[in-house]
């Protein structure tokens, strides 16, 4: 009866909407419209003590891109690191997985110690570093001063405060890196190994023509977020060195930070964080799509 | 093929790793293992070792053999350490309870349902799981404070829940989706209504994936930095924060901060130990 | 020379698991062995050993009088094709097929004619450039088979190599290996489930049940002679029709009996089975020795029951008889004769056609 079928229909929508009602609200209350906020801050001159918000345009955006600051240092040294920490990361990560692939005793304990670093906050992490980088009584100055090697002040020079951080960076995601490389290494196939065995095949020809191609899929999707992630690092470089030696170490991150919490310019902040945003979306498309390229073209 | 007849049957070698014997390559193997070991293991040892020490000996840490609580009597004589702890604790917890209970009923309608509604949450949560949070967490100041819970629980756990919407929401549809959908229809059949089906019979079997999801949730909140800093000012002291600000505080005291910073690590290290088999299992690692 | 013997090889697990129990061979040089039997019987773990991709726990394999048990499969001059064909996906077939001459330090131009004939041989020189993904399931088990003869190496090794084609593609390729073999007679070993494939391909075939070689002899030999009851009812299909029958003693003749059937068979004809008087014996009878009709002459044994079920194949019918608790298969019935389900059939096997078997191990007495 045509009666019946109507309120059924209406009920399974209910029921739909309901599942998702709780989710819908937060993410409207606290994802859409802080988004929709910051939007709109950074087109206003908006400061956090003065309740003035007028619109002037670009104003913000043109700053931020004109900034000697962003450009010169702040862009670099996040591409910088972005760069070096998931390059290490990714090796170092690949050798770790090559090592576990075989079986031997003892190696449950190995991978647990090495998935250690994944549950330590980066915080901590940047704690630890700072601690053993210390300059009078870290213990990278006591074993270099055994050694005869003047002691380094690490965290008040640029470039080895920068050592600092990507080596907690490495120090956190190496392990990321090589439980997601093992789990790929262990759903390869084995027979393609066996015919390189028979094929007289060394150690060295087997990875390059036959292992690195297949973990190729894996691999990009590990860059790919991995690169996007590092981009927005902000607790390391924070606890490390707090963006300094005068702005030296500043990522990002930290500029947009600093703009509205602590120059209290929110307007500003917020257009650092939209252009920031932007740079980040066009280049994990990018990257995506090249590393893609390369996986293709071995196929 | 004459040609080819000439060619030895073995080959010759002069790799680097076929050259050497399987003693050699055993070696280099070992060493391997254990020169990584180190690497990973070796700064949380010393941040342990340096939290045992007292703080005169702070200066050589790695001579001496006094070691000593003391430190982390201090520290947790600290009100505020205190506060923290429990305050990220409950937040981790809560935090987790919640993520977990909004986006499994979000994912199961993912799952289970197809049409124009499903269709366009899942665009939803696809394209915003794709904006960099970047552009919206500092304005989560200001709504935090609009409403009025700035600095309180809610202003933290709200946004946290928010994060996890999108990319929870994901993995909750995969979970369902390996879950045969026939043991609902049949219990719909039985009597039950489509909010029974999915409490007793869905869920239920969702279970493994939701513990995995659930300590992974924890351990993250529990790290988490960016929005404590932001979130938060005297009245919820948050753990990862309040340890920022030691370092750029207490400067010297190192052995104050280590404590601190293993009391930080302790409940992570339980949840993993114990979580692990379960993220294993619910992942299906 | 190429030949391949296996002395003694044994291999077992970690944890006790004996896949292989001795295992003896003696292959000549251009011969093609097939080893068949069921799942998990150790067909492929033994050619596994040979190959080099598995430990021998015992024994010895020598490949052209050289004992190989330590010799990394490279070292042993030999080539494989894998179920899967396990081709490198991302090589062209020309690299796939070079790649092991490449590793071996050969000269670009050797390894190009080597490349060139073997595909001219299979027929794939028009693939040379295009990658494994591209090819269908008979072509890329074509160039796995031109990655063993490029090198032409001593003995060949197949692991149930069409197991992964469908019905059609799978007797194409059987002819297509058989054709290979007349213009490169290397020594092969070939493993399978499939028992028509054992016996299409097979110069000697080895059937082996739970790690133990049961019978080794040609197609022919195994079909006619089978010296167990595995090896009767593994080879010829449809399979062998067994009856359990007690045996009884009677003047001149041995009486035969099971529920709803007797049999006679004559003494002077059966001699071994004096020795199994008073116990139970199995019989053997192939459907296609079973003949629809009533006994003759004493050269015929005759049986009757019921018809249960007849399958229409258009060149024969099948059919199921029901004799006393069990069914005997009778094929080869032609096919216009129409039968009536439920009625009764009579049935003749010629004498010489019986199979005996002892009742507790099997082994054939006739």
């Amino acid at each position: 009866m045509p009666q019946r079928s109507l309120p059924r229909i209406d009920e399974k929508k209910r029921f739909m909407l309901a599942l998702i009602a709780p989710a819908v609200t937060v993410l409207i209350a606290f994802q859409i419209l802080p988004i929709l906020i910051g939007a709109n801050a950074s087109f206003r001159d908006w400061h956090l003590h003065d309740p003035k918000r007028t619109w002037i345009g670009f104003t913000n955006y043109a700053y931020v891109l004109r900034d000697n600051e962003f450009l010169t240092i702040v862009l670099p040294n996040t591409f910088g690191f972005m760069l070096a920490s998931v390059g290490t990361s990714l090796i170092l990560g690949l050798a770790i997985a090559l090592l576990l692939n075989r079986k031997f005793a003892g190696r449950w304990l190995v991978q647990t110690i090495i998935l250690l670093p994944l549950m330590v906050a980066p915080v901590i992490a940047a704690i630890m570093i700072r601690w053993m980088f210390n300059d009078q009584f870290g213990i990278v100055n006591v074993v270099l001063g055994v050694f005869g090697v003047p002691q380094i002040a690490w965290l008040t020079q640029k470039w080895t405060a920068f050592l600092a951080m990507l080596l907690t960076d490495v120090w956190l995601w190496t392990p990321w890196f090589a439980l997601l490389l093992l789990a790929g290494l262990q759903s390869l196939p084995s027979e393609p190994f066996e015919a390189a065995q028979i094929d007289a095949a060394s150690a060295w020809r087997t990875f390059r023509y036959i292992t690195l191609p297949m973990l190729r899929p894996v691999i990009v999707v590990c860059v790919v977020i991995r690169a996007i992630d590092a981009f927005r690092t902000f607790d390391i470089v924070w606890t490390i060195s707090g963006g300094g030696p005068a702005r030296a170490t500043e990522v990002f991150s930290i500029y947009a930070y600093v703009e509205a919490f602590q120059f209290l310019n929110f307007g500003r902040g917020s257009a650092a964080a939209v252009i920031g945003a932007l740079i980040i979306v066009v280049f994990a498309m990018a990257l995506y799509r090249l590393l893609n390229r390369w996986v293709e073209v071995s196929r | 093929m004459s040609a080819v007849d000439a060619l030895p049957a073995i080959a010759s070698r002069n790799r680097f790793f076929d050259a050497l014997a399987p003693g050699g390559r055993r070696a280099l193997f070992v060493l391997g293992i254990i020169g990584v070991c180190l690497l990973f293991a070796f700064p949380v040892f010393w941040l342990v070792l340096t939290s045992l020490r007292p703080g005169y000996a702070v200066y050589y840490v790695h001579r001496g053999t006094d070691f000593t609580l003391d430190n982390f009597h201090e520290v947790l004589s600290q009100e505020i350490v205190l506060r923290a702890l429990w305050n990220s604790l409950a937040i981790s917890t809560l935090a987790t309870v919640l993520s977990l209970g909004v986006t499994v009923t979000s994912g199961y309608m993912l799952s289970r349902f197809r049409g124009p509604i499903p269709n366009l949450w899942f665009s939803a949560i696809y394209v915003f799981r794709c904006v960099p949070y970047v552009s919206w967490v500092l304005p989560l100041y200001f709504v935090t404070r609009a409403l009025g819970i700035f600095d309180t629980y809610w202003g933290l756990l709200l946004p946290h829940v928010a994060v996890h919407i999108c990319f929870f929401s994901w993995i909750m549809k995969g979970f369902f989706d390996g879950i045969d959908p026939s043991m609902e229809y049949a219990a719909m059949i039985d009597g039950c209504s489509r909010w029974g089906a999915f409490l007793r019979v869905a869920l239920p079997a969702a279970i493994p994936g939701l513990t995995a999801l659930a300590i992974l949730c924890w351990l993250y909140t529990w790290n988490e930095f960016l929005f404590a800093l932001i979130l938060t000012a005297q009245k919820t002291p948050i753990l990862t924060v309040v340890m920022a600000q030691f370092v750029h505080e207490l400067g010297m005291e190192w052995h104050l901060m280590s404590a601190t910073a293993v009391l930080s690590l302790g409940p992570a290290l339980i949840v993993t130990i114990f979580g692990q088999k379960y993220v294993i299992r619910g992942l299906k690692i | 020379m190429a030949e391949v013997t296996l002395s003694n090889v044994r291999k077992t697990y970690p944890g006790g698991v004996a896949a292989v129990k001795d295992f003896n061979l003696h292959i000549a040089d251009h011969e093609f062995v097939v080893l068949v039997g069921p799942s998990g019987c150790g067909k492929s773990t033994t050619l596994r050993m040979v190959a080099g991709l598995e430990d021998i726990s015992g024994g010895t394999i020598a490949i052209g009088n050289r004992i190989v048990n330590g010799l990394q499969p490279k070292d042993r001059d030999i080539a494989m094709v894998f179920q899967n064909y396990a081709l490198y996906q991302h090589m062209s077939v020309y690299d796939n097929l070079a790649f092991g001459l490449r590793n071996r330090r050969a000269k670009e131009a050797d390894i190009d004619v080597a490349v060139r004939g073997a595909a001219k041989i299979l027929s794939i020189e028009p693939l040379l450039e295009r990658r494994p993904r591209q090819l269908s399931g008979g072509q890329q088990q074509r160039v796995a088979l031109g990655r063993c003869i490029v090198r032409n190496p001593k003995v060949f090794l197949f692991d149930e190599p069409l197991s992964n084609l469908d019905a059609q593609l799978r007797a194409q390729m059987r002819l297509e290996l058989k054709e290979l073999r007349q213009r490169v007679p290397t020594t092969s070993v070939f493993v399978t489930h499939d028992q028509v494939e054992a016996m299409t391909l097979g110069d000697r075939i080895v059937v082996m049940k739970d790690g133990l070689v049961q019978q080794v002899g040609s197609p022919l030999a195994l079909f006619r002679h089978p010296i167990n009851r595995f090896v009767a009812s593994f080879i010829g299909s449809p399979a062998m029709n067994f009856l359990d029958m007690a045996v009884a003693a009677q003047a001149d003749t041995f009486r035969l009996t099971a529920e709803g059937v007797a049999i006679e068979l004559p003494q002077l004809r059966f001699p071994r089975l004096g020795a199994q008087v008073g116990r139970s014996v199995t019989l053997g009878l192939r459907p296609q020795h079973l003949r629809l009709g009533s006994a003759g002459n004493g050269a015929q044994v005759a049986f009757s029951g019921n018809l249960m079920v007849t399958e229409q194949l258009g060149d024969e019918q099948l059919l199921a008889v029901r004799i006393g608790s069990g069914d005997l298969r009778v094929s080869g019935v032609d096919p216009e004769l129409a039968l009536t389900t439920g009625t009764r059939i009579d049935l003749v096997v010629p004498i010489e056609s019986l199979h005996i078997f002892e009742g507790s191990t099997g082994a054939a007495i006739r």
